[in-house]
């Protein structure tokens, strides 16, 4: 418990002066004409949970091939723990990786797949056995050590993989799709354990995943990607809550973007005049000139159900019922506010629903406040 | 008319299973076990001036009393005489450095066309394929002008001034040797590299990752998972080179004794067929036993794994 409050109240990121473990400086990595990974610079720091999060080909297996030294950049530098690794061959470096398929050796045992790495270290036989026994226990498939890969299950595979990647203490551990191969059920409740795992050990974790439920249960912090190029590195929550552009608030959750123009400056606060014939008045940190085409995103659980709706009050849209999704805890709203645009708005069923008043083709009011969402220009 | 339609189906389905699991043994009783029951029978029998050159296994006799008579005799002569338990350790020694020099040669080959960009494959493997459109004898011929005393090679190397008089080298070991790892090295490279093309690129690269180098990511992860692979490739060279006996014949010289010229031999020139009937099931045993008992350790050896 102590721990898990531990790793969110450090935040090496917010210390100017924090050294980073791993840096990635200007790295390019190009396939003949394709740029996988284009001129991408990274921080991450000691004991993190990194995720690298974008659809596929989004250059972010290629980003971890390349730390794990299983592609060498064209151009840039790669430093973990202060090494220039750049030109040091992957059988070299501090790192270790689970591959997305396990790649574990068909013709080896669990035991044998888990001592590989540390033969390969020459490590004497006596520690060998100890740390394999540490491993094993560790993820807890010390009766499984004796089994052959092609007799373990999906989820035993996946654990025997880690313990394997995990077994020469690497400084660094790369896990591609850690979750991926496994069904949903048991994703979800790998999640946690692999958390807590990190937690244990202290290992410094960069997954890459597609999933970004995965990345935000998980991560310390997120790197969005897209075309090779990251968009915008935050934690899960300031990725969430303060996207920097349409293409992350888009990527991650549902959100609904109202397009506009800025019309008054006042303080923190813009206006934001809307075709939809509204004015927005959001909160809004950076300076933007009058006259700048900017989205106003707001997320569908921000909006509330407006009670005392006034033709001019800022922040609040009228439109009809066209849709409901009932997903048990929550009900989705699809709200048609003009010809051509639906907001979508979440609500708890606080109540059974049978006694909510939202249905089909009722005319509903929507608010949100100043502070519930994010004016983006990009 | 409702009927008879469950029956049809189990009908079809038992004429199937006929077709399917007797096809097979007709085929291998016809072609197989009659041949091998045949030369067993001459193997047994006394060599004789008719037609066909051996003895009858049995007699009817007009007391109508049947004997019969086996003919052990020919089984102890090939015991006895030294000189087929010479040839038939020349051509186990033969297959098997041909086997080896074919896997050394092979391996390399099937590894870079497995591993070659998917453009090249077909190219290459035609190119492993090619020479089967030459007859094989043909080809063995061509040998001869390649290696005699003013051949090509000869006269290439007396050329570059390598050497000073011509090497003698047609109809020497040295030439079967050639002539062999020539003509099976495809039957090592085809199986070697349907095997090396199925092998996981990420299991290298898992290698790679837990500090091997390349070469020993080789020895410890594609070496070991190509062995069904160098299996198939050794028994597919190894069994037909020991009964080999064009090569030899051509290339080889008069040391070169080889258990295929033996049986060609007793077989055509001294017309003892009984004698070259009991070199062959000889020959057959001293194959298939150990590739039996091999076959057994191997199906053993998998079920303790798992």
């Amino acid at each position: 418990m102590a721990s898990a409050i531990d790793r969110r109240s450090l935040e090496p990121w917010q210390d100017p002066q924090a050294e980073p473990y791993v840096r990635i400086e200007r790295v390019t990595k190009k396939f003949g004409d394709i740029y996988a990974v284009d001129d991408v610079s990274l921080a991450i720091f000691q004991g993190e949970f990194f995720s690298l999060l974008g659809g596929s080909g989004c250059g972010k297996s290629t980003l971890l091939r390349l730390l794990a030294g299983l592609e060498s950049p064209s151009a840039g530098r790669i430093h973990i723990d202060g090494v220039d690794v750049t030109d040091i061959p992957p059988y070299h470096r501090p790192v270790n990786m689970m591959f997305q398929s396990y790649a574990l050796f068909p013709h080896m045992n669990v035991e044998q797949n888990v001592e590989f790495g540390l033969k390969q270290e020459r490590m004497p036989r006596r520690e060998r056995a100890e740390r394999v026994a540490e491993m094993l226990d560790l993820l807890k498939i010390t009766e499984l050590r004796q089994r052959q890969p092609d007799q373990l299950s999906g989820g035993q595979r996946q654990r025997a993989a880690l313990a394997r990647s995990l077994a020469k203490h690497p400084k660094l551990l790369l896990l591609d799709e850690p979750l991926g191969a496994l069904d949903k059920r048991l994703r979800e409740h790998t999640q946690f354990e692999l958390v807590n795992l990190q937690e244990r050990i202290g290992t410094t974790f960069i997954t890459v995943t597609h999933d970004q439920e995965e990345a935000m249960t998980m991560s310390t912090r997120i790197a969005v990607m897209d075309a090779g190029q990251i968009i915008q590195v935050d934690t899960p929550t300031g990725i969430y809550e303060y996207p920097n552009s349409r293409f992350v608030a888009e990527f991650i959750g549902s959100v609904n973007l109202f397009e506009g123009k800025v019309m008054r400056r006042d303080g923190d606060e813009v206006l934001v005049e809307s075709p939809l014939g509204r004015s927005l008045q959001m909160h809004c940190p950076h300076p933007l000139a009058l006259g700048t085409p900017v989205a106003v995103a707001v997320r569908p659980e921000k909006i509330k159900l407006c009670m005392d709706f006034r033709a001019d009050a800022v922040n609040q849209i009228a439109g009809v019922v066209e849709d409901i999704a009932y997903l048990g805890d929550v009900s989705i709203y699809h709200v048609r506010v003009g010809p051509e645009k639906i907001v979508t708005m979440t609500l708890a069923n606080i109540q059974p629903r049978t006694e909510q008043a939202l249905t089909w083709g009722q005319e509903v009011a929507m608010e949100w406040s100043p502070t519930s969402g994010v004016v983006l220009t990009d | 008319m409702a009927a008879p339609v469950p029956n049809r189906p189990v009908r079809d389905r038992r004429l199937s299973r006929i077709v399917n699991v007797g096809l097979p043994y007709l085929w291998l009783g016809l072609f197989f076990l009659l041949p091998l029951g045949i030369v067993l029978r001459i193997s047994l029998a006394e060599p004789a001036l008719a037609q066909p050159p051996y003895t009858a296994l049995w007699e009817w006799l007009e007391s109508g009393m049947v004997t019969i008579q086996l003919n052990f005799g020919n089984f102890m002569l090939v015991w006895a005489d030294d000189l087929y338990l010479v040839a038939f350790l020349n051509s186990l020694r033969v297959a098997l450095v041909c086997t080896l020099l074919c896997l050394l040669l092979g391996y390399p080959m099937a590894y870079a066309i497995a591993t070659a960009p998917e453009r090249w494959r077909l190219l290459l493997l035609m190119l492993i394929v090619l020479p089967f459109w030459t007859s094989f004898l043909i080809r063995v011929y061509a040998w001869i002008g390649i290696l005699k005393a003013n051949g090509f090679l000869n006269n290439f190397l007396l050329w570059l001034g390598v050497i000073d008089e011509p090497l003698a080298i047609l109809h020497t070991q040295v030439a079967v040797y050639i002539g062999v790892v020539y003509s099976y090295l495809p039957f090592m490279i085809l199986p070697l590299y349907a095997n090396l093309t199925r092998l996981d690129r990420s299991l290298l690269e898992a290698a790679a990752d837990l500090g091997c180098r390349p070469w020993r990511a080789f020895l410890r992860v594609t070496l070991p998972l190509s062995r069904a692979g160098i299996i198939a490739g050794s028994m597919l060279v190894f069994i037909p080179v020991v009964g080999e006996f064009v090569i030899p014949d051509l290339l080889g010289g008069p040391r070169t004794l080889m258990v295929g010229g033996m049986l060609w031999t007793e077989f055509f020139s001294n017309k003892d067929w009984p004698l070259a009937a009991a070199l062959a099931m000889v020959l057959l045993g001293l194959l298939v036993v150990p590739f039996v008992l091999m076959q057994r350790w191997q199906q053993r050896a998998e079920a303790r794994g798992s």
